[in-house]
């Protein structure tokens, strides 16, 4: 619930505080910006400069027309949004599960899941690999939709289960004696309540997926790349393209953070408000 | 309305299923793997030597710096995410014209990719090019550039900052997310009771998002215990051990030494003592839940 | 006895026209090979297209990896190779020959090199560089660099020293050159940086038989050149984690008189200095004896590859005159052919003539199955902690020792 302050007390006592935090949070980003539009003989002297002597997008145009960065980019956002499908669809109905049911083997499924989390991933990549080259699955989107999906679904479950916890079952079983079948309620009660739960669950799949490079790298070739793995072939065995790596950095954030600006609407509280009488 | 006993388990399955074929089958398998001396260019010989592995691992000095630099790396990092990324929450939470903004903005440190932070944190730590000590040098803060990833004193520590930096929005969302479902009623009520802005967190705010502060923090813990993305970029464990972490080690002893028993080994380790860390929030968690 | 020589004649008639018509009468092979270039705008796509014109039957499917300081690049390969999913061909480095030998994952190529034409344009010792332990070769090199010394020649002159030839000469040049915020020498700690040490202890009398890490001339040699920094202090404070970028990037940017790297990076050096910059081969020892780092690169065929002849072609046609030049207009390195050396303009003729006079010089670490590790893990962690006094300079020679004998 948001309480209007007068707007002096807003500006010092929100507004500036959120600056702050986002110049904290957006300095190192702003530095790989401002970078991206120096020339390339600018980057490695000394003095630093700051802002750019002869500012320019050259280093925008190669990562366009001349390296394959576009369909990296693509190729990411089919993987992740991929991922983040599937790994809502399968963790929702098991967080309802999960919550609302009492059956045997419940604690050992939940504590299983959170062991599963514990063990460091990066030691599976060479099973993995193994495994999907016998599925027949390597360099191509499955692979990775699959990899990085069934890698989110522990976490996700956890952090659906508990926010549908927050959910009070009163609303379930009212609905239940209003006569609506399991799935009704899940669509109609459940889901929109614990929208901002799944909005977040969601966002975190879909990073963890955008963000992920050693799968990435080992389960893809030629066929299927993702900007991760792009941005890494900018760093050589005795160069660093720095022009390329900036200008790339800078356009890898952008379609997250789009995507949150229009998800972000649905972070609205006062939805149970009013909703069981108490 | 007819419960089907099995309706649970039917809901379960999908992602039962899943998880089983594509993580429980590796995991099995590394485990078999610890048990044995398996070094990946010898594909042809991998003879079982039981818990030998394990053995080594606990003589091994470097395992132990490594658990220490663990301990400290996952205290630290997920203490000042979770403070950062609450206080953001919070902010976030109240209204003004460009909050839309601002959320998604907040979202960028965390929507980059390990490589693209590595490199530019190291870049902006650098001894002669970066623009920390140009900065602290021309505010007059320090009068010589510091060398702080070469330093193995200040080297865990700046790489800290950059994962505080990484990781303040996971909390930050997930806090703001767990915000929204507080109903306006306690508030009201609190209001009533004449309460002012401390009180109403304290009371209000802070008990009503415990169960979602506290599933953030075992599953930031766990995320933040095995990540070794950043560390291998920026200092690759260095300088000499001084960014050593279980898993970073174990990683290197998998892939870099090509020793895989040895790494599956460490990796288990590491998984056992996490395991000990949160198993007092599991079973509390696992109880409360119960009920 | 008929039918026998009826068939006979059948089959040597058919292997005639086979032959001749080999290339239209099969269907095309394709093989897989991959690479790694520094610069991702480059593509080997022209190369393939030249190759598939010439070989009209056989289509190329170049495929990039990533490099990942080494480890990406390698694991991919090696997790391949384990899973049978290996490409016919690779770029491969002398590094993780031992490895890949005990995997038995090479195709010995010394057949099919005594038939190719393009065998004598290829100098002898670096095919003796590159041949394997077993006496076989299993590497077609495709490039190389030889690591010499970069110095600057206004600070030189200005501190009235010359380019160093010795280690007593080296010592005076960096104290002299030493002062503010310059330092005389730009070391890389990183990893990676085994080379730096090695051209000074290893030429100082260090080796990696049994027992020659920790013998009183080795132990010496190193405390010789841990006391550069820790008591001449001619390193820069964050040598201890410099890696090639940090070098390079501190040489250009005046911040160290010298360094020790190779012609990949002369043109860059050139760009940001001119004619202040310049290059010898590295200092020897005072008996004369001298080490660089031969950086190599060759392509290699996998005995899982079911067209390893077409293999060969492919890989053949890349250390071929011409092919070979272009190739390395791409990685920035030099060519390996003697013809292509000849009219070589990619580079500023000093460099070029630094590496040259490297050569004699210029050698690998011993290929064994540890070195990898040595190089990645061992080294680093053991300099690092001799550089910041947190063991001394003999317990580092000690690990190093323990860790290829026991």
């Amino acid at each position: 619930m948001t309480r209007q302050l007068p707007a002096w007390r807003r500006l010092l006592g929100t507004e500036l505080p959120v600056l702050l935090i986002l110049v904290f949070g957006l300095a190192p980003y702003i530095w790989m910006v401002l970078s991206s539009i120096k020339p390339t003989i600018e980057l490695t002297r000394l003095p630093l400069t700051y802002w750019p002597n002869a500012a320019t997008l050259q280093h925008y145009a190669d990562l366009l027309a001349r390296t394959s960065f576009a369909t990296n980019l693509a190729n990411s956002l089919i993987v992740a949004l991929g991922a983040m499908l599937l790994g809502l669809v399968l963790s929702i109905p098991a967080a309802y599960a999960f919550s609302r049911f009492r059956f045997p083997g419940r604690r050992v499924l939940l504590v299983t899941f959170l062991v599963v989390n514990m063990f460091p991933i990066v030691l599976l990549i060479i099973p993995l690999f193994v495994l999907m080259r016998s599925l027949g699955l390597l360099d191509t989107y499955g692979a990775l939709i699959l990899g990085h999906g069934t890698f989110a679904i522990p976490f996700a479950v956890w952090m659906l289960t508990s926010y549908m916890n927050g959910i009070p079952v009163e609303l379930d079983e009212a609905a239940m004696i209003d006569g609506c079948s399991r799935l009704q309620i899940i669509m109609r009660v459940v889901l929109p309540l614990a929208a901002p739960g799944i909005v977040t669950t969601g966002i975190y799949i879909f990073i963890t997926s955008w963000n992920e490079y050693l799968y990435s790298m080992m389960l893809s070739g030629h066929e299927v790349r993702t900007v991760t793995v792009a941005l890494q072939l900018f760093i050589g065995e005795f160069t660093i393209q720095w022009g390329l790596l900036t200008a790339g950095g800078t356009l890898v954030a952008l379609p997250v953070t789009i995507l949150f600006l229009f998800v972000q609407r649905r972070l609205v509280g006062g939805l149970t408000a009013g909703a069981v009488k108490s | 309305m007819t419960l089907n006993r099995l309706t649970p388990y039917a809901m379960l399955a999908p992602a039962v299923l899943v998880t089983a074929a594509i993580i429980f089958v590796p995991v099995g398998r590394t485990l078999v793997l610890s048990l044995h001396d398996a070094v990946l260019f010898r594909p042809h010989a991998v003879p079982f030597v039981g818990f030998r592995n394990y053995g080594r691992a606990l003589a091994d000095e470097v395992f132990w710096i490594s658990a220490g630099h663990s301990l400290t790396w996952v205290v630290l990092a997920v203490s000042l995410q979770f403070l950062l990324g609450f206080v953001t929450a919070l902010l976030l939470h109240r209204s003004f014209w460009w909050r839309g903004v601002a959320r998604a903005l907040v979202v960028i440190p965390w929507a980059l990719p390990s490589v693209i932070i590595g490199l530019m944190w190291t870049w902006m730590y650098d001894f002669n090019l970066g623009v920390l000590n140009d900065a602290l040098v021309r505010f007059g803060l320090i009068d010589k550039p510091i060398a702080w990833l070469a330093n193995p004193d200040l080297a865990l520590y700046a790489v800290i900052l950059t994962l505080t930096w990484q990781g303040f929005p996971f909390f930050a969302v997930v806090i703001l997310a767990g915000l929204q479902a507080i109903p306006a009623e306690l508030y009201e009520a609190a209001d009533i009771d004449g309460a002012n802005a401390w009180q109403r967190l304290r009371y209000v705010t802070i008990p009503s998002l415990a169960g979602v502060m506290a599933t953030a923090l075992l599953l930031r813990t766990i995320w933040v215990a095995n990540s070794l993305d950043v560390i291998l970029v920026m200092t690759g464990g260095g300088p000499g051990l001084a960014t050593h972490t279980l898993p970073l080690y174990a990683f290197l002893r998998a892939y870099s030494g090509m020793e895989f028993g040895y790494g599956a080994a460490l990796a288990v380790l590491l998984t056992l003592a996490l395991l000990a860390v949160v198993v007092a929030y599991v079973a509390r968690a696992v109880r409360e839940a119960g009920q | 006895m008929k039918r026998r020589q009826f068939l006979a004649g059948a089959a040597s008639t058919v292997a005639a026209s086979s032959v001749a018509g080999r290339a239209q009468a099969q269907a095309p092979v394709t093989i897989r090979w991959w690479y790694h270039f520094d610069n991702p705008q480059h593509s080997p796509a022209e190369l393939v297209a030249k190759f598939e014109r010439e070989n009209p039957g056989i289509k190329v499917q170049a495929e990039s990896v990533p490099w990942g300081g080494g480890n990406d690049y390698y694991t991919r390969l090696f997790a391949a190779l384990v899973a049978g999913n290996a490409p016919d061909c690779a770029m491969v480095k002398l590094n993780n020959q031992a490895r890949l030998l005990e995997m038995r994952a090479l195709e010995p190529l010394d057949a099919r090199l005594a038939s190719w034409s393009g065998r004598g344009d290829i100098p002898d010792n670096i095919w003796t560089l590159t041949k394997a332990t077993d006496g076989k070769q299993y590497f077609l090199p495709v490039q190389y660099v030889v690591l010499y010394l970069y110095y600057r020649t206004d600070l030189f002159q200005r501190a009235n020293v010359a380019p160093p030839r010795t280690f007593e000469q080296f010592l005076a040049a960096a104290k002299a050159t030493t002062s503010g915020d310059v330092w005389g020498f730009g070391m890389r700690g990183g990893a990676g940086g085994h080379d730096h040490w090695a051209s000074f202890v290893l030429a100082g009398g260090a080796s990696f038989d049994k027992g020659g890490m920790v013998s009183a001339q080795a132990l010496a040699a190193n405390r010789w050149f841990v006391d550069l920094a820790r008591t001449h202090k001619v390193f820069p404070p964050s040598a201890a984690n410099d890696g090639f970028r940090q070098i390079v990037d501190n040489f250009k940017a005046g911040r160290s008189a010298m360094t020790i790297h190779h012609i990949g990076s002369a043109n860059e050096m050139v760009g940001a200095l001119g004619d202040k910059v310049s290059a010898v081969p590295v200092p020897r020892a005072a008996d004369g004896r001298g080490w660089t780092s031969f950086g190599d690169e060759s392509n290699a065929v996998f005995a899982g590859s079911r067209n390893k002849d077409a293999a060969f072609r492919w890989i053949a046609f890349l250390s071929t005159g011409a092919n070979n030049v272009e190739f390395n207009r791409f990685t920035g390195q030099l060519t390996v052919t003697k013809s292509g050396a000849a009219g070589w303009s990619l580079h500023p003729k000093r460099f070029v003539d630094a590496t040259f006079d490297s050569v004699p010089i210029a050698a690998v670490l011993p290929d064994h199955s540890k070195t990898a590790d040595f190089t990645r893990t061992v080294w680093p962690q053991n300099m690092q902690r001799a550089l910041l006094g947190q063991i001394g300079a003999d317990e580092m020679m000690q690990a190093i020792e323990k860790h290829f004998h026991g």
